[in-house]
């Protein structure tokens, strides 16, 4: 047996963590990551569990000029 | 004085005045004359003041809110917060106003009263809400039957024109189309895992009111295969001056049949001899300027369906391109299975492929037609291509010597020959 | 907390069509429009429907919408829809309100027009009203031209229709190049970059990989932590201020319009087309952009004295040449006009003798 759902979830909101601040993951880099890593995951495996981490809070989509998911944070933007 | 001599020389003039209207607005919303008095600050300066926010959004999607920061918020608090709400518009834009007033009621409530009907890309947009009442507005907004559309790297919001429900040139139900594959693709209109925007637009002839060709990565434009209908006697009532071209659209009032019509067929496939008009119909490109002219007595035919066009974008990045021809002609039924079906596979392919930032149409100008359209399982057809390459650099792959072997042509008119 | 509802989609049409189209709907025959700003839709059953088009602004309030409710209860029964141009569209079954609605229109001074041979409404961006990213305004703009050019709204008296649009940066996202007269507002320096600003509110490399043209490099002194802009390869779109706040790419002095022309969507005779570049620079001069009116009423008037009838904007220039556009408009052919902007640039060089002196 292969990744169970909530082991893929923690798993990408480590990916998201760790890239925090050095590079913008789009939702496909993360796909295409999974999918290497487990080869029995596909994409819309990965697309639910994403939707799991945003519907909980835990990761936010994000649009600079194309969208990304990213750990919540204060937007440079809010800043005065 | 007033605080806004520069906004109030738009006041002026037989144009109706956003300015006039916002002002009555601000004498019951205070963030409404902060953004008159920001407004100002831009005319007087002539740059923007706004910010642009990337995170702001309601619980679960990644599209549908924009986020907007005033840099001076000091100066101007109401709009310190100035978020866009997109909200999906009903096929062809059609309202009952106890529909529109229950979307001017949620919107008084929850934010600033300013709107545009409608952006762009065809949503309803709200103007201007603060970042802690987004969730409450969007609760009201479903509640009453209300979606956001789309944003960011996502499938956008798509339009129709009015299509059957008020025009006779139609060639399938736009309306119908654009509400389910609306409604089909909810997933990825709302949760962005696109590299890009992708936009579709259902136009049902092609005089393309909602400008498919040039603003849709996917347009969708009907076309008939068939024969021209033609009304003979209506034709005699334009060239006797009893019927006006263009149904009285235009600055003349009487139509010279041979020159404004046959003469200006771009294919010169029509005649007339003072009584009777014939179209050879096999040579007809469908540009609908004979059925423009005479819409009483020309129409279009009756075995319709839409041509199927891909990639076009505004300039950004590699330069402007307008859609092109993959599929001459697809039946557009529902449930629309067949270009469902496309739909997924061009998606897949672009998804799989693009890089951030880039549109359907740049990729396949990167990755080249033949990769995109084995991708996506269509056949090559001369309808694709307004002239064949010039240059010998063309390739062969395992598949062509393959199909050489079994006796097969490269080009068939039916299926694809790839195996 | 009750349950959230999500991915619900629009509203299903049908509960918004009157009830003269939903019986005639996929049945209509043929199309009039007896008068500037009104048509006539006739059903094969016989049916007639009248549509009164009235022209608005797109940045509109509440109370602006309770009013077109307002006459929509009193002459079309509630129903009303809007265009892909921002016009109203009021749908009657009865001829006799035409009348008393235009009237009550004209009190209220909302314009009726923009069907066949007019100028319609101008299809615009948000501007200083709301974009981070613009050169001009959008609504200001489009109400000077509106207001200059009104005489052809409610009119046909063109060659062909003529489609206006306005864009207040060059990321286009009202999709204007395919316009008969497109306004393009235009940057003309790169982003100043505020280098204490910067290292405080922005991520350096995703600023860095926000730009399309890979014009942003890390700071050489690494001890500022911020970038620095190779200023020939910035084409002034914006993204980086999108991306990190502390790169504004606008200036007071040097921002201004463009003008663009001679683009059409529409397969009628000739195929769809860009807008092509008449003007590159007009100065940015609000509040009412005195010159960039001024230059579009030239071009029009222009167009309209030289255009056979049922020429489009874009169909006159190709039968007289640029080379005689220009002349004609007296317009002056600039660098800026010649393009070397990536793989379109050559197919738009002259191959042949076919030109005039």
């Amino acid at each position: 047996m292969g990744i169970s759902k909530e082991e893929l979830v923690e798993e990408i909101f480590q990916m998201v963590e760790k890239a925090h601040g050095k590079r913008k993951l789009k939702a496909s880099d993360i796909w295409k990551d999974m999918i290497k890593k487990h080869p029995e995951v596909d994409k819309k495996i990965v697309q639910d569990a994403i939707k799991t981490l945003v519907d909980a809070g835990r990761c936010v989509y994000t649009y600079f000029g194309g969208s990304f998911v990213e750990i919540p944070h204060e937007e440079a933007a809010a800043k005065h | 004085m007033s605080k806004t001599p520069l906004l109030d020389q738009l006041e002026s003039g037989p144009w109706p005045s956003f300015v006039t209207d916002l002002k009555r607005i601000a004498a019951k919303k205070p963030q409404v004359l902060d953004l008159l008095g920001q407004l100002e600050r831009s005319y007087q300066e002539k740059i923007t003041h706004w910010k642009h926010g990337g995170i702001v959004g309601v619980l679960g999607y990644g599209s549908g809110i924009i986020g907007r920061y005033s840099d001076l918020p000091d100066e101007f608090p109401g709009v310190e917060h100035f978020h866009t709400m997109r909200i999906n518009q009903p096929s062809g834009w059609f309202y009952t106003t106890a529909a529109l007033r229950q979307l001017c009621d949620i919107w008084d409530k929850h934010g600033s009263s300013v709107m545009n009907l409608h952006g762009a890309t065809g949503d309803v947009i709200f103007l201007g809400c603060r970042t802690e009442n987004l969730e409450p507005c969007f609760a009201e907004l479903t509640a009453a039957g209300w979606d956001l559309g789309g944003s960011g790297s996502t499938f956008r919001s798509p339009s129709c024109c009015v299509g059957p429900a008020r025009c006779e040139w139609s060639c399938y139900d736009t309306m119908e189309a654009c509400y389910e594959i609306t409604q089909e693709m909810q997933f990825d209109l709302h949760r962005p895992s696109y590299p890009y925007k992708y936009k579709i637009k259902f136009s049902g002839c092609p005089n393309d009111c909602v400008a498919a060709v040039a603003r849709a990565d996917l347009s969708v434009i009907g076309v008939w295969k068939d024969d021209i209908r033609v009304d003979q006697s209506a034709v005699q009532a334009y060239a006797g001056g009893e019927l006006k071209p263009k149904g009285g659209g235009a600055h003349v009032d009487k139509l010279d049949v041979q020159a404004d019509v046959v003469g200006l067929c771009p294919t010169y496939c029509m005649s007339y001899d003072g009584k009777t008009l014939k179209i050879d119909d096999r040579n007809c490109n469908h540009c609908m300027h004979c059925i423009n002219m005479m819409p009483q007595a020309l129409r279009p035919g009756t075995e319709t369906g839409a041509a199927i066009l891909l990639g076009s974008h505004a300039p950004i990045l590699e330069g402007a391109q307008l859609s092109w021809v993959i599929q001459p002609f697809m039946v557009m039924e529902s449930p629309y299975d067949e270009f469902k079906e496309l739909n997924s596979r061009i998606t897949e392919w672009w998804a799989e492929h693009g890089k951030n930032r880039e549109r359907v149409g740049e990729l396949i100008l990167r990755l080249g037609m033949r990769e995109f359209l084995e991708a996506a399982e269509l056949p090559p057809a001369p309808q694709q291509v307004r002239i064949p390459r010039a240059n010998p650099f063309f390739f062969w792959n395992q598949s062509d010597f393959d199909a050489e072997a079994k006796g097969r042509k490269y080009y068939q008119t039916e299926g694809f020959d790839v195996e | 907390m009750s349950e959230r509802k999500t991915d619900i989609g629009p509203p299903h049409y049908e509960q918004f069509l009157p009830p003269i189209i939903k019986e005639n709907y996929g049945k209509w025959k043929y199309h009039e429009i007896p008068e500037p700003g009104v048509l006539k839709h006739v059903s094969e059953s016989g049916a007639e429907l009248y549509s009164v088009r009235a022209g608005a602004s797109r940045l509109i309030s509440t109370d602006f919408v309770r009013e077109v409710c307002d006459l929509a209860d009193k002459f079309c029964d509630g129903y009303f829809r809007f265009t892909s141009r921002n016009n109203i569209e009021f749908l009657l079954t009865d001829k006799a309100r035409i009348e008393p609605l235009k009237k009550d229109l004209k009190e209220l001074g909302w314009p009726v027009g923009g069907t066949g041979h007019s100028v319609t409404s101008i299809i615009h961006t948000q501007g200083w009203v709301h974009c981070h990213t613009p050169a001009i305004d959008a609504s200001g703009p489009v109400k000077a031209v509106m207001d200059d050019l009104f005489e052809y709204f409610g009119s046909h008296q063109l060659p062909a229709q003529v489609r206006i649009a306005l864009a207040c940066c060059i990321n286009m996202c009202g999709a204007v190049h395919c316009s008969d007269i497109a306004m393009c507002g235009v940057h003309r320096t790169v982003p100043k970059i505020d280098h204490q600003k910067l290292r405080h509110l922005c991520e350096i490399p995703t600023t860095i990989a926000s730009c399309p043209t890979g014009a942003i490099r890390p700071h050489p002194d690494k001890s500022i932590k911020s970038v620095v802009v190779n200023e020939p390869r910035c084409m002034y779109c914006g993204n980086c201020y999108t991306m990190c706040p502390a790169l504004p790419c606008f200036d007071s002095e040097k921002g201004g319009v463009a003008l663009l022309v001679g683009g059409k969507v529409s397969n009628a005779k000739s195929p769809p087309a860009f807008s092509r570049l008449a003007v590159p620079y007009i100065p940015n001069n609000p509040p009412r952009w005195p010159e960039t009116v001024e230059t579009i009423r030239k071009i029009l008037i222009k167009y309209a004295e030289g255009a056979n009838k049922w020429e489009r904007l874009g169909e006159w220039i190709e039968r007289i040449g640029w080379e005689k556009f220009f002349e004609v408009c007296d317009l002056p052919f600039t660098f800026q006009h010649i393009d070397d902007y990536k793989f379109q640039a050559y197919e738009t060089y002259r191959t042949s003798m076919h030109f005039k002196f």
